[in-house]
């Protein structure tokens, strides 16, 4: 039982191969048995050791601890492996029977899961290097996938510019083994506070290796390569990277944070100032989209720019509300994104304005788009309040939670203008479809209400966590919304519906490569300014 | 103009202010500089391991999770330059012209007496990699590169590169096999199986290990090559 | 104490490269060249005069630390097979736009 940890990073790796060896047809279900047993796997495993996190720490070969490689699991990193094979499971039923499934397709995605659970479990700082890379390149073969030549571009930006930031992350990897002697996460950790001593080492080390995790999570100035990558994307792959690939380099900001924590850096103000940053441009640039990918892939960050205004507090309930972001974000972010991919496959065209008549042609999908867009604005009985609620919260009565309320707007409006492809007449004769392509969505919109409403056994039961000052039935939550919607409205249709000169130069800007990475460039240069003089 | 040369000014500017950081780490580094890691490596790396090459001992036995992934990242690499490469039904913009091109025959003489070198020299490599300076990552570069000097003599050689990916992928299969089988002996994962304290049992796990990465190494880059010069058909 | 300074030039000259390179293949070549330029950086910052190959024989004195190589072997392997796959990439979108200038490349076309 002690070796399940390494049984869930093997498994899928290894159905994997073997479903791309044998190419039978009967070779497809062997990636649901795989699944099913990563599935029972891990719950055995959590029930025997939760609450006994000492237990779960594996060194490879019995070495010295600080010489061999080790991992090690705990609340944190499970309910991230949850989150993970609960993905993978939508995405693998939601592909099923598709054109598009291949054997190469099982193969790709199967590595990348068994890779993801292992970044999550990894306890060794070269290892998660290794793991990250493994991503990028994984990510980047699966966008480029469906073979178009928006997708080439796609994957060519995206790989080259993931790259130049792991190369980042390395290079603070080099400077921190030098100075400690191991690079184990736990012994780095333990000894920051007897060797810090304001030296501009750590300090360099540390810029570097933020520098590299914000390329791989999309924080302003260098989120470009997200509209692209998952805009053009298959729906499945793009559900998988905004709902769980992303949460991977927020994962890494708060795994290094961690180690950081003996040197006592003041980073929470400017990763705040970051964060809003990113969820403000990320919402101003999805007002100016046509096309229904861009806008959730815009979506996607400044969503994940909330999330960093929430987990970059010092306040833990503040955090904690961070965090329930990125789970509730990967359940309506994949379900609106899942949605709008039978959408697109059932019209044949991308473009918001072609879209009409959906509620007449396909109501039960409707219903479950409805069900997501009622949790990304943050409507109550929807897990979306819940976390925006905890942020609120904690920032309650300072500048910041305006500055919160302005992206909600925006965020509302932006939904408001999308739920236009509702409306009107029947359009066309749907192809035929399988029962089994509607089942994740079933499971994500039944999800997002049960977190809605069930919020306070959960992260309790999970986390340890008490939410009951969060009030389901207070009526400000209710007057909050409905002040945030009406501003949406205003905004829409004063400024929105017409079509300014400045929008259109917003859709047409297009960051091009060279200047991406001067801005990746700039970042470092600013972050190492505030924090190392 | 101007504008560029206040855009790569300014550009210079900032990678002066990262270079100026790093060279202020690098004094702090010299007052800080930890060995741990080295010495435990000169005392105990070849009593553990039983690899003379302490770097062998390290990436076979210390790190050989990060091994599996590494020989994993070449199967996805390839697998995916194959994926992409194949010819899709879309237009093609661009029409490329055949050219003509014949080997001179100074290159192919010469050519046959360095190709049988150069594989003995890789099997070489491979082989004594827990002796002497190589292993299997590097002996495994050699071998592809002597193979790819065949397409130089001639350019018209077809190989199916399907079948050489399948290879690869029984041969990381097996990898990882061999790689867990010390679960059984010492109860622990990702570790040399064998207890005996001989140093020629010791030594079949790793000349074992050696060959298979060094072979998997061999046919993957053999593969890309193979991918690429077909792209360009 | 320069070598290290030295080796970290290579790697600001590729970040440089790739800050102000128009051409799709110059990129991918920056990309190569700051990796090489780490890989040095971490090799150098190991090694020191005077010491020797880590090859184990009874009474040596003095090793070069061999951590940084087998990582660096990883690294190697890493840094060739992203190569390949972008320039993989590279022809693929050479063969769809028939240009390899980021500009043109990554232009808003109507028809998409």
């Amino acid at each position: 039982m002690v070796f399940v940890p390494v049984l869930l990073i093997f498994i899928p790796i290894v159905c994997g191969v073997f479903i791309y060896l044998i190419k039978h047809p009967w070779i497809y279900y062997l990636s649901l048995l795989g699944q099913l047993v990563v599935t029972v796997l891990a719950i055995f495993y959590y029930q025997e050791f939760s609450g006994q996190y000492s237990e779960t720490f594996i060194v490879f070969g019995l070495w010295d601890e600080r010489i061999g490689i080790s991992l090690r699991n705990d609340a944190l990193s499970m309910s991230f492996v949850f989150l993970s094979i609960f993905m993978w499971w939508m995405v693998l039923l939601y592909t099923m029977y598709a054109k598009e499934r291949e054997y190469n397709f099982l193969f790709f995605l199967l590595f990348l899961e068994g890779v993801f659970l292992g970044l999550m479990q990894s306890n060794d700082l070269f290892n998660m290097f290794v793991f990250l890379e493994l991503i990028t390149l994984l990510v980047t073969i699966l966008i480029a996938f469906i073979k178009t030549g928006e997708s080439f571009r796609a994957a060519l930006y995206y790989l080259l510019l993931n790259t130049s930031g792991v190369l980042a992350f390395l290079l603070g990897i080099i400077l921190l083994y030098n100075t400690f002697g191991s690079i184990n996460l736990e012994v780095i950790k333990s000894q920051m506070h007897l060797v810090y001593d304001e030296q501009v080492l750590i300090k360099f080390a540390f810029v570097l290796m933020l520098g590299g995790i914000s390329v791989k999570t999309a924080l302003f100035p260098v989120f470009t390569w997200l509209p692209r990558a998952h805009g053009v994307a298959h729906s499945g792959i793009s559900a998988l990277l905004s709902g769980l690939i992303v949460k991977g380099g927020l994962y890494m900001f708060l795994r290094i944070t961690s180690i950081f924590e003996g040197a006592d850096f003041a980073y929470h103000n400017f990763f705040f100032l970051i964060g809003f940053l990113t969820a403000f441009i990320g919402v101003i640039f999805a007002l100016s989209q046509k096309d229904i990918k861009q806008i959730l892939a815009y979506h996607t960050v400044s969503q994940v720019g909330i999330m960093m205004m929430g987990l970059s507090h010092v306040d833990e309930k503040v955090a904690f509300g961070g965090l329930l972001h990125i789970f509730h974000h990967a359940f309506f972010k994949s379900l609106l994104f899942l949605a709008a991919g039978i959408i697109v496959a059932q019209y044949g065209t991308k473009k918001v304005a072609k879209l009409r008549g959906v509620f007449k042609t396909m109501p039960i999908l409707s219903m479950f788009m409805i069900v997501g867009m009622l949790s990304i604005t943050g409507a109550p009985f929807f897990n979306g309040f819940i976390s925006k609620s905890v942020i609120k919260y904690g920032i309650e009565g300072d500048i910041r939670y305006w500055l919160l309320y302005l992206v909600n707007i925006g965020t509302a409006t932006s939904f408001l203008k999308m739920s236009q492809i509702f409306f009107g007449d029947r359009q066309l004769d749907i192809a035929k479809q399988h029962v089994i392509h509607y089942i994740p969505l079933l499971v994500l919109s039944l999800v997002c209400i049960m977190f809605g409403l069930f919020y306070i056994p959960i992260s309790d039961g999970f986390f340890g966590i008490d939410l009951s000052y969060v009030s389901l039935f207070k009526v400000s939550g209710f007057i909050n919304y409905g002040i945030t919607l009406g501003a949406g409205f205003l905004l829409y249709f004063l400024i929105v519906k017409k079509d300014p000169i400045f929008i259109k130069k917003l859709r047409a800007f297009n960051l091009s490569f060279d200047k991406a990475n001067y801005l990746f460039v700039v970042f470092l240069v600013l972050m190492t300014m505030y924090f190392v003089i | 103009m101007v504008i560029l040369v206040i855009k790569n000014g300014l550009l210079i500017a900032l990678l002066l202010v990262l270079l100026g950081a790093f060279y202020f780490s690098v004094q702090d580094l010299e007052l800080m500089y930890n060995t741990f890691a080295k010495n435990y490596y000169l005392e105990n790396g070849f009593y553990q391991t039983y690899a003379r090459n302490l770097v062998t001992g390290i990436y076979l036995d210390y790190r050989l999770f990060d091994s599996i992934f590494e020989a994993g990242i070449l199967l996805i690499a390839v697998s995916g330059i194959l994926w992409i490469s194949k010819q899709d039904i879309e237009k093609h913009n661009v029409h490329f012209m055949l050219d003509k091109f014949k080997t001179p025959d100074l290159f192919v003489m010469f050519a046959r007496i360095v190709y049988p070198l150069m594989l003995v020299f890789g099997f070489y490599v491979i082989v004594n990699g827990h002796i002497s300076p190589g292993g299997g990552f590097q002996g495994g570069a050699i071998v592809a590169t002597a193979i790819l000097i065949l397409y130089y003599i001639d350019p018209n050689k077809e190989t199916d590169p399907t079948f050489i990916v399948s290879i690869e992928k029984i041969v990381f299969l097996l990898i990882i096999g061999f790689a867990t089988i010390s679960i059984v002996t010492k109860g622990t994962m990702f570790t040399n199986p064998f207890t005996v304290d001989n140093i020629e049992v010791q030594s079949i796990y790793l000349l074992l290990m050696n060959i298979l990465i060094g072979v998997k190494v061999a046919l993957g880059l053999w593969t890309i090559f193979t991918a690429f010069l077909k792209e360009g058909r | 104490m320069m070598n290290p300074i030295l080796t970290f030039l290579v790697v600001l000259i590729g970040l440089y490269g790739l800050s102000t390179s128009k051409n799709i293949i110059k990129s991918v070549f920056c990309v190569t060249i700051t990796e090489a330029g780490v890989i040095l950086l971490f090799l150098n910052l190991g090694n020191f005069e005077g010491g020797s190959v880590p090859i184990f024989l009874e009474g040596l004195a003095e090793i070069v630390d061999p951590l940084p190589q087998a990582l660096m072997i990883t690294t190697i392997v890493i840094g060739s097979t992203v190569t390949a796959l972008a320039l993989m990439l590279c022809i693929k979108i050479f063969h769809h736009f028939g240009t390899v200038e980021w500009e043109e490349v990554l232009r808003d076309r109507g028809d998409l």
